[in-house]
């Protein structure tokens, strides 16, 4: 018998390094702002607005307000002024 | 969404079936791992609008407890077995049996793998000064450490010779100063954007860089080949580069059985395409170009310069133009020209910053074939395009534009045998180079 010892190729990653968590969640979406960040590909603003009205449709003085840069990646300016003026944001990608 | 979540508000993407495991991955290596979100079984793009709509509504229940439930994906970070055993009847059965682990973990190009043993490592540390844990750069798209060691063991199972460790360790430095987060979002794309290495200075004679018929497989290209691959094995397990995590190429390419090659240096009329940028005929550099496919460019016959440059504009004249604000990936190129080219190019005079104005000015071709179709009232249209709007599928077909912003976004390099067949790649983001002298 053989036993052959190597070594592990894959690296660590920097981004598990120092991990952040996701932020607590309002208990409802009642009274909330809801930003859509729509990053210009086909269809993706029409998976926002209806996601949108079905918010509004199930929670009541739901906000909603539309962010797009109109290309992707959305531009830093678009995605930040989404986080400061919403509660939570919502987002549709993968190309 | 992560960058939202940074400010401290909840965030949630709506992403594609196919890119489930790409959101993973994406969101270990922006440190946010337990990030929710939800999953449409289509990609929005092609997708008709009233599809976009009802996938959409079949997750509202989920998207919205994304929105209202705390996080309970487990964010502990895996451990990492930093040795792994193998036992085999014999030393070839217990290769085989690495083999069949590594490819089924996907760390390999699924081709045989020569075993990193602790002896075989150490053998290519020695080929840098740089001690073992130093990390050269957090390496794109997932950024890893990229420390000395991790080079070497990845080379290793490339079959890499300590004398090519400063070529590699360079290579994966370079690639981390490439434009966009080292083209980050070009290598996570579903285009098959493909990274391919040129080296300039003396080490490229030093270790046998093949820089005439460069480029595919054989004997003549082992040192082109055993490099590039060690470069593609770091890219993959250093920087994460998997296939459908983060390289989602719809497609793909055989261009990401990544080469490395020499510049035809000898036979340039010019200088290095190193020196062009800054280093000394005798510093070693090396370059990275991202490829986005490739065009055998054939000139039959031509022996001025004037008709081997126009054989050239005339044949780069193919792929695409965006109408987008920004430069994405393929909107350059990238020329290996060969010596029966370049030779009478430069030898009526032309310089490459000549070569290059020349090409640009007459690489000319018909706005509609070059937008090929694109449906105009697409967001990403940017305004200076909107009067296309208003204009006739005809108008639009007839109108002649430029193939490129300037010639600024050609790159020429001196490489191949006899013959005038030139290789032209689309490209971009633009290229970087880095010297490699100081990782020897």
């Amino acid at each position: 018998m053989h036993l052959l010892e190597v070594s592990n190729p894959v690296a660590q990653q920097r981004g598990m390094m120092n991990i952040l968590r996701t932020n607590p969640r309002p208990k409802s979406l009642d009274g909330l702002t809801i930003g859509l960040v729509w990053s210009g590909t086909h269809g993706g603003d029409l998976a926002l607005n209806r996601a949108g009205e079905i918010i509004q449709e199930r929670f009541s003085d739901v906000s909603i307000n539309f962010y797009t840069g109109g290309n992707y990646p959305t531009p830093p300016p678009i995605v930040k002024q989404a986080g400061e003026e919403c509660d939570v944001v919502i987002g549709a990608t993968a190309d | 969404m992560i960058e939202i979540e940074k400010m401290g508000k909840p965030a949630v993407p709506i992403v594609s079936g196919r890119f489930e495991d790409d959101a993973l991955a994406s969101s270990r290596a922006f440190g946010m791992p337990d990030l929710q979100f939800v999953i449409v079984p289509r990609i929005y793009r092609n997708l008709a609008d009233n599809l976009c709509v009802t996938q959409t509504e079949e997750v509202m229940d989920e998207l919205i407890s994304c929105l209202t439930a705390n996080s309970t994906n487990d964010t502990t970070p895996e451990d990492q077995e930093s040795t792994l055993r193998y036992e085999g009847e014999d030393r070839f059965d217990a290769i085989l049996k690495m083999n069949s682990d590594y490819t089924r973990r996907d760390w390999s190009d699924a081709l045989p793998v020569f075993p990193p043993t602790e002896s075989a490592v150490a053998d290519l540390i020695s080929g840098t000064s740089l001690p073992s844990d130093h990390v050269v750069c957090d390496m794109p798209p997932g950024f890893g450490l990229a420390t000395v060691e991790k080079i070497a063991i990845n080379s290793a199972l490339a079959g890499a010779k300590p004398e090519h460790m400063p070529i590699i360790i360079a290579a994966v430095k370079c690639l981390s100063e490439m434009g966009d987060h080292g083209g980050k979002s070009l290598l996570m794309s579903t285009s098959p954007h493909a990274p391919i290495l040129v080296v300039n200075g003396p080490i490229a004679k030093e270790v046998g860089l093949n820089p005439r018929s460069a480029l595919g497989p054989g004997r003549d290209n082992e040192i082109n080949i055993i490099i590039g691959r060690a470069f593609y094995l770091c890219l993959k397990n250093i920087g994460m580069w998997y296939p459908n995590k983060m390289d989602m190429d719809t497609i793909g390419t055989t261009r990401k059985f990544v080469h490395c090659l020499g510049e035809n240096e000898d036979m340039s009329p010019w200088p290095s395409y190193a020196e062009d940028r800054g280093f000394k005929a005798s510093e070693s550099a090396i370059s990275i170009f991202v490829t986005d496919g490739e065009l055998d460019v054939q000139d039959q016959g031509n022996t001025s310069a004037e008709g081997l440059l126009k054989t050239l504009a005339y044949g780069i004249t193919f792929g695409n133009t965006t109408l987008g604000g920004s430069r994405a990936g393929g909107h350059e190129r990238l020329i290996f020209m060969p010596p029966d080219v370049a030779g009478p190019v430069g030898g009526e005079g032309f310089s490459k910053k000549d070569a290059r104005e020349f090409i640009h000015k007459h690489a000319n071709n018909s706005l509609g074939k070059m937008i090929q179709y694109m449906p105009l009232g697409d967001a990403r249209v940017h305004e200076n395009w909107h009067y296309l709007r208003n204009q006739t599928e005809e108008e639009i077909l007839s109108t002649e534009v430029p193939l490129l912003h300037s010639p600024d976004d050609i790159d020429i390099v001196v490489v191949g045998a006899d013959r005038a067949k030139t290789l032209v790649f689309p490209s971009g983001p633009s290229s970087a180079t880095i010297g490699i002298d100081q990782y020897r």
